[in-house]
């Protein structure tokens, strides 16, 4: 913890691009490996999902990550995760990381509530004797009464996403990175969720932010970076960086409707 | 660390308490050592795992754990009087020879039906979270191990009660022929594991290939019920000796059948091969491992 004091980033990346091959993408067989082999010239192979990324988040700091669809948001977080592998650059992530992607990923649906609780903390890594003194205060946040020994597809989805935040919550982390997380449940249930994300944020050193709730940035983040096709195009006060997004959206949607105009007309 | 009134969270263990990524990739045996860390620190998940799928195995059905006393006995039955139609002369105790047989490899077979879809199928949560994907295929081969303890009780029950004249101590040398199996089991299921994430068609192929590589061991028969094809087709003598199931059933039908000493030179040497092989199935799936969560 020390050396972690000394220095006063949570998180480094220099360079990071993330490369997906194209030939070997979901569901492949071998019958269109052959094909693929057989054509090898044609089409694009590999495309750049994240590509000359380079930002610090220091202690303290929040930094939220914005942009459209297929920017490379959600890439970004899987490789800060440590879910995927960059193909190039320098991460450096100081300090236990949680990631609250979306929730509930690891629920099996014929186990209990209580036994997917175990299964999930397993999952993450988490200490098993830590989990099962955590397990009662786990189930009282989730809310969901004598349910938690019944089996989770007899859940409802409100249910699922009450439990599946409870867990992903339990762990105090020093980074945390959260994806479009925010809005689960009923309204009470929202109130609740909004308290424990602020102590969250505020017991950790680092956080990553990815939403297109845009009052989130404002009001979570001290720290805001655009990303547009795999590329930062901003990063800033998150007045500005929001700002600037929602210029050059309003730009692209009109560009948009200009060249379906031309086309039309 | 916590500034709320709730106790300190668990911090994660195993989890590094720092992730650096500089390019630079592991050399081989440093990747095997890593699979093997990974399956220890995670020895826990893989534990909730094998509970999970036992769990889930005997819960749909309305005799539930029963089944797995029934079914080897029920293939047994097939396999008799399949075998007593295609053949006139049967061995003696036909049915406690065959049921010798087909105990160990239903656990082989489905650990490794089972391993070949455990990382596809755990798509969501290989999105989500940073775990070691190692631990998917071993918790399939250790639910079959459960299994294969729950046919002994119908083996020991043919022994005590209709071939009482062939129960010896023998039987009792079990463990020792499958820890070899199980290490080449694990082998084999790591490597199915990783490559059906790239290659869906594995599944399918595997059905067939399974089914003809019991009937090319000697399961059914014994092998020098095939020494005649070894007279005329030296070729094909060899190619049968190096299938571990020659030792495998040959081990299981010396102790239980035969009551006799199993050939411990032949199954230190697959003990030794299956380790190698376990070695370079883990290479192979640390190799592709950082691959999984961008192709499924």
């Amino acid at each position: 913890m020390s050396t972690a004091r000394a220095d006063p980033y949570a998180i480094d990346v220099r360079g990071l691009g993330v490369q997906y091959s194209l030939r070997l993408t979901r569901k492949t067989t071998m019958h269109q490996s052959f094909i693929r082999v057989l054509r090898r010239h044609e089409g694009p192979t590999h495309f750049w999902a994240l590509r000359d990324v380079s930002f610090r988040v220091v202690h303290g700091e929040s930094l939220a990550v914005i942009g459209p669809n297929g920017a490379g948001k959600s890439t970004l977080l899987q490789v800060l995760a440590g879910i995927i592998m960059p193909s190039e650059g320098i991460i450096d992530v100081r300090g236990q990381v949680s990631s609250l992607l979306t929730l509930g990923a690891g629920f099996d649906q014929e186990l209990s509530g209580r036994d997917n609780i175990l299964l999930a903390g397993a999952f993450l890594g988490i200490d098993h004797r830590e989990m099962e003194e955590r397990l009662e205060g786990i189930i009282e946040f989730a809310d969901i009464g004598q349910f938690i020994d019944a089996a989770i597809k007899t859940y409802s989805a409100g249910m699922r996403a009450r439990l599946g935040f409870s867990i992903a919550t339990a762990v105090d982390p020093d980074v945390l990175l959260l994806d479009e997380v925010l809005g689960t449940g009923d309204q009470a249930f929202r109130a609740k969720s909004q308290v424990r994300i602020r102590e969250l944020i505020k017991a950790a050193k680092g956080i990553v932010l990815v939403t297109h709730d845009m009052n989130w940035v404002t009001q979570f983040c001290n720290k805001a970076m655009l990303l547009e096709r795999g590329h930062i195009v901003a990063e800033g006060d998150p007045a500005d960086v929001v700002r600037i997004h929602q210029e050059r959206s309003e730009r692209a949607r009109l560009e948009k409707a200009a060249s379906v105009a031309a086309l039309a007309g | 660390m916590a500034t709320t009134d709730t106790t300190p969270a668990p911090k994660a263990a195993g989890v590094p308490e720092r992730v650096v990524y500089r390019g630079t990739r592991p050399g081989p045996i440093e990747l095997v050592a890593e699979g093997f860390r990974d399956i220890w620190s995670r020895r826990r998940l893989a534990r909730y795992l094998v509970q999970a799928d036992l769990k889930k195995k005997g819960s749909d059905t309305l005799l539930g754990n029963i089944w797995w006393v029934l079914d080897p006995l029920l293939q047994m039955v097939v396999y008799v009087v399949f075998v007593s139609i295609l053949t006139r002369s049967s061995k003696p105790d036909y049915p406690l020879f065959i049921f010798a047989a087909i105990l160990p490899w239903k656990w082989f077979a489905s650990s490794v039906n089972d391993a070949t879809g455990s990382v596809v199928s755990q798509e969501r949560i290989i999105k989500q979270v940073h775990f070691p994907k190692i631990v998917l295929p071993l918790a399939s081969t250790v639910s079959g191990i459960v299994n294969f303890a729950f046919g002994l009780i119908p083996l020991f029950a043919l022994l005590l009660f209709l071939y009482r004249d062939r129960a010896s101590p023998t039987a009792l040398l079990i463990p020792v022929i499958a820890l070899p199996q199980f290490v080449f089991t694990l082998a084999f299921s790591i490597f199915v594991a990783g490559l059906n994430v790239f290659y869906r068609d594995v599944g399918n192929l595997l059905r067939h290939l399974l089914r003809l590589w019991f009937y090319l061991s000697p399961a059914l028969y014994s092998a020098d019920q095939l020494a005649h094809l070894s007279e005329s087709h030296p070729q094909v003598a060899h190619l049968l000796a190096l299938n571990p199931f020659s030792i495998i059933f040959e081990s299981y039908h010396a102790i239980i059948y035969d009551d006799v000493l199993p050939d411990w030179g032949g199954l230190a040497g697959l003990l030794l091969v299956s380790c190698v092989l376990l070695a370079l199935a883990i290479l192979f799936f640390k190799r592709v491992e950082p691959a999984f969560a961008k192709v499924l």
